[in-house]
C-alpha cells in the first residue's frame, strides 16, 4: 500500500471528490423536491468531511479533524435531520417554485462553473509558491460552489430553498478554507460552523412563523404589509 | 490472422452470452429489492428461443424496412461489442477513430430501429420512434462529449488505447472531468437502455412506452433478435462505462492466466454497475415524458462542463 503514503494519490482523491460535490450541486439546481434537496445537501457535506478527513491525513494536520468530525455531525447529520423536521411540520415537500426554469438554471449553473475555473486560474501560481498547494481545481470548485449557491438564493422563491443555497454557499467557502490553507485556525472554524447551525436554526423559525402568517413560504409576499 | 480471428470469435461469443444473463440478472435483482421473487436468471435465454422457434405475423404495410431492421440493430450491437475492450486492453476490432464509429453503429440501428418502428404502419409504432429521436438528440451528444474527455487524457480516439494508457497511468489517470464525464454518461446509460427515469422496462401496456411502442408488432424470430440485440446494447454501453471510467483489472495480453482474471475483474465491476442502475431504478418514479429532456439536459451540461475543464487545465 504505498501509494496511500503518496501525497499526489491523496491530492488526486481531493479532486475527484471535489468534482462529485460540483456534480451533486449542479443536479441540486435541477432538483424540485424538497427532500431531495436536503438530501443532496447531506451527501455534500459528507464527501466534504471526508475530504478534511484526507487533507488531514496527508498533511499530518490533526486540528482538521476537528473540523471534518465538526462537518460530519452538524452539516451532514443535525442540520439536514432539522431540516427534514421542518419540511414535515409546515408540510410542504413538494416543489420548489424557481423563478428560471429548470434547464435554463442548469445551463446557468454550467456557466457559474467555468467562471469558477476562470477565476481560480487567476489564483494558480506554481512557480512562486514553495509550499506545494492542493490542486487549484479544488479552489474551482469551492469557487463554483459559492457562486450556485448564491445563484439558489436568488433563484428560489420559497424560504426554505434558500436556507439551503445559502448551506451550499458555506459548504464552498468551507471547501475553499480548507484547500488553500489547509485549514484556518480552529478557533475560527467552530466560530463559523456555530454561526452556521445558528443562523438555520433562526431562519428555520422564520420560516416557520412566514408560513403561519401568510400560509405559503413564498418570501416575495413579505413585500405587502398587513394590520 | 487466425489470432485475430480467435480474439474476435471469444469476445463475440461472450458479448452473446453474456448479455442475456445480464438482462436476467438486472430483472432478479431489481425484484428482489421489490421483495418480489423475480424470474429465473436464465428467464431471458428462454425467451429467445422461445420466440426464436415461433411464427411470425408481418404487417401488410410493412416495406422491406420492417423485416431488416431486427438483423441491422443486432449487427450493429454486436459489431459495436467487438470494438470495445471486454477483458483484454486490445480489442479485435481497434480502430483509429472507434471512438465515432461506436456512438455512430449505435446510432445506425437506432435510426432502423425507430424507421422499423414507423413502417409497422400502427400509431403506437410512430409514437415511440417519435420519443426515442427526441431522447436520442440530447443524448447522443453527450455520449460523445463524455467519451472524449476521456479520450483528450488518453490522447487518443481509439478505444485499445485509450484502455491500454489508462491500464498504464492506474490511479494517474483519474481526473476530475471524468468524475463529470461519467455522470454524464451514466444518465446517457439510463436513457439509452430505455431505464425507468426515462422509459420502463418491464410493461409495454403503458401510453408512455418508448422502446416497447417501436417493437410492438414484432413478432416471433425478429422480436427475439430485437430483444436480444437490446440486451447486448445495454451489455456493450455498460461495458463501454466500466471500462472507460474504471479500466482497473483489464489484461493486456491474450494469455489464459490473464483473461481469465480480466474476466472476473470484468464480471465484478458489471454486476456492481448491475446494482447501481437497480438502485436508482428502484428509488425513482418515472419522468413525465416532457420531464425527460430537463434530465438529459443536465446530462449535456455534465458532458461539456468535463470537456471544456480538461482544456482548462
Amino acid at each position: 500500500m504505498t501509494f496511500l503514503q503518496d501525497p499526489e494519490f491523496g491530492d488526486r482523491i481531493i479532486t475527484l471528490m471535489a468534482a462529485l460535490v460540483l456534480v451533486l450541486q449542479i443536479a441540486a439546481v435541477g432538483q424540485r423536491w424538497l427532500v431531495s434537496s436536503i438530501r443532496i445537501f447531506a451527501v455534500q457535506s459528507f464527501l466534504l468531511a471526508a475530504i478534511a478527513g484526507i487533507i488531514a491525513y496527508f498533511n499530518h494536520a490533526s486540528h482538521i479533524y476537528v473540523a471534518a468530525v465538526l462537518t460530519l455531525i452538524l452539516k451532514a447529520g443535525l442540520l439536514p435531520w432539522f431540516l427534514e423536521r421542518l419540511v414535515k411540520r409546515i408540510e410542504i415537500r413538494r416543489e420548489i417554485e424557481p423563478l428560471i426554469n429548470a434547464p435554463l438554471s442548469i445551463l446557468i449553473a454550467g456557466c457559474l462553473t467555468l467562471v469558477g475555473y476562470v477565476v481560480a486560474q487567476s489564483f494558480y501560481h506554481p512557480e512562486e509558491t514553495s509550499v506545494r498547494a492542493l490542486g487549484h481545481n479544488t479552489l474551482a470548485v469551492a469557487i463554483a460552489l459559492f457562486l450556485i449557491g448564491f445563484f439558489t438564493m436568488l433563484n428560489r422563491r420559497k424560504a426554505l430553498t434558500q436556507v439551503l443555497g445559502l448551506l451550499s454557499l458555506e459548504n464552498g467557502l468551507f471547501l475553499a478554507a480548507i484547500s488553500l490553507t489547509y485549514g484556518m485556525p480552529l478557533v475560527v472554524e467552530l466560530g463559523i460552523f456555530f454561526d452556521v447551525l445558528v443562523a438555520v436554526m433562526v431562519l428555520g423559525i422564520l420560516v416557520f412563523r412566514i408560513r403561519e402568517a401568510f400560509d405559503s413560504m413564498d418570501v416575495s409576499r413579505l413585500r405587502k404589509l398587513r394590520e | 490472422m487466425s489470432g485475430m480471428l480467435a480474439k474476435a470469435g471469444l469476445q463475440l461469443a461472450l458479448v452473446l452470452l453474456v448479455a442475456p444473463l445480464l438482462s436476467g440478472i438486472i430483472k432478479t435483482l431489481k425484484a428482489r429489492l421489490q421483495n418480489r421473487r423475480g424470474p429465473n436468471i436464465l428467464q431471458t435465454y428462454r425467451d429467445i428461443f422461445k420466440l426464436l422457434r415461433k411464427g411470425m405475423v408481418i404487417p401488410e404495410t410493412a416495406s422491406w424496412i420492417f423485416p431488416a431492421t431486427p438483423y441491422i440493430v443486432f449487427a450493429t450491437a454486436a459489431l459495436v461489442g467487438l470494438m470495445i475492450p471486454m477483458v483484454a486492453t486490445d480489442a479485435p476490432l481497434s480502430l483509429f477513430g472507434g471512438v465515432l464509429a461506436v456512438v455512430y453503429l449505435l446510432a445506425l440501428g437506432r435510426f432502423f430501429l425507430a424507421l422499423g418502428g414507423l413502417d409497422a404502419g400502427s400509431s403506437f409504432g410512430g409514437l415511440g420512434s417519435s420519443r426515442e429521436m427526441t431522447i436520442s438528440a440530447i443524448a447522443e451528444p453527450t455520449m460523445m462529449l463524455a467519451i472524449f474527455t476521456v479520450a483528450l487524457a488518453a490522447s487518443s480516439t481509439n478505444l485499445s488505447e485509450m484502455a491500454k494508457v489508462a491500464v498504464s497511468q492506474s490511479w494517474k489517470f483519474l481526473a476530475p472531468s471524468q468524475m463529470l464525464a461519467f455522470a454524464a454518461l451514466f444518465i446517457v446509460l439510463i436513457a439509452e437502455t430505455g431505464r425507468i427515469p426515462v422509459d420502463n422496462p418491464a410493461t409495454h401496456l403503458e401510453l408512455t412506452m418508448i422502446h416497447e411502442a417501436m417493437i410492438l408488432e414484432y413478432s416471433g424470430p425478429y422480436l427475439a433478435l430485437l430483444e436480444w440485440g437490446a440486451s447486448i446494447k445495454q451489455l456493450v454501453l455498460m461495458t463501454l462505462v466500466v471500462n472507460t471510467f474504471f479500466p482497473f483489472g483489464l489484461s493486456s495480453d491474450w494469455t489464459a492466466r490473464g483473461l481469465g482474471l480480466g474476466l472476473l475483474y470484468y464480471l465484478t465491476k458489471m454486476f456492481l454497475l448491475a446494482c447501481l442502475i437497480v438502485l436508482v431504478e428502484t428509488t425513482n418514479a418515472k419522468l413525465r415524458f416532457f420531464r425527460v429532456p430537463e434530465l438529459l439536459m443536465v446530462s449535456f451540461i455534465f458532458g461539456a462542463l468535463a470537456l471544456i475543464s480538461t482544456f482548462l487545465f
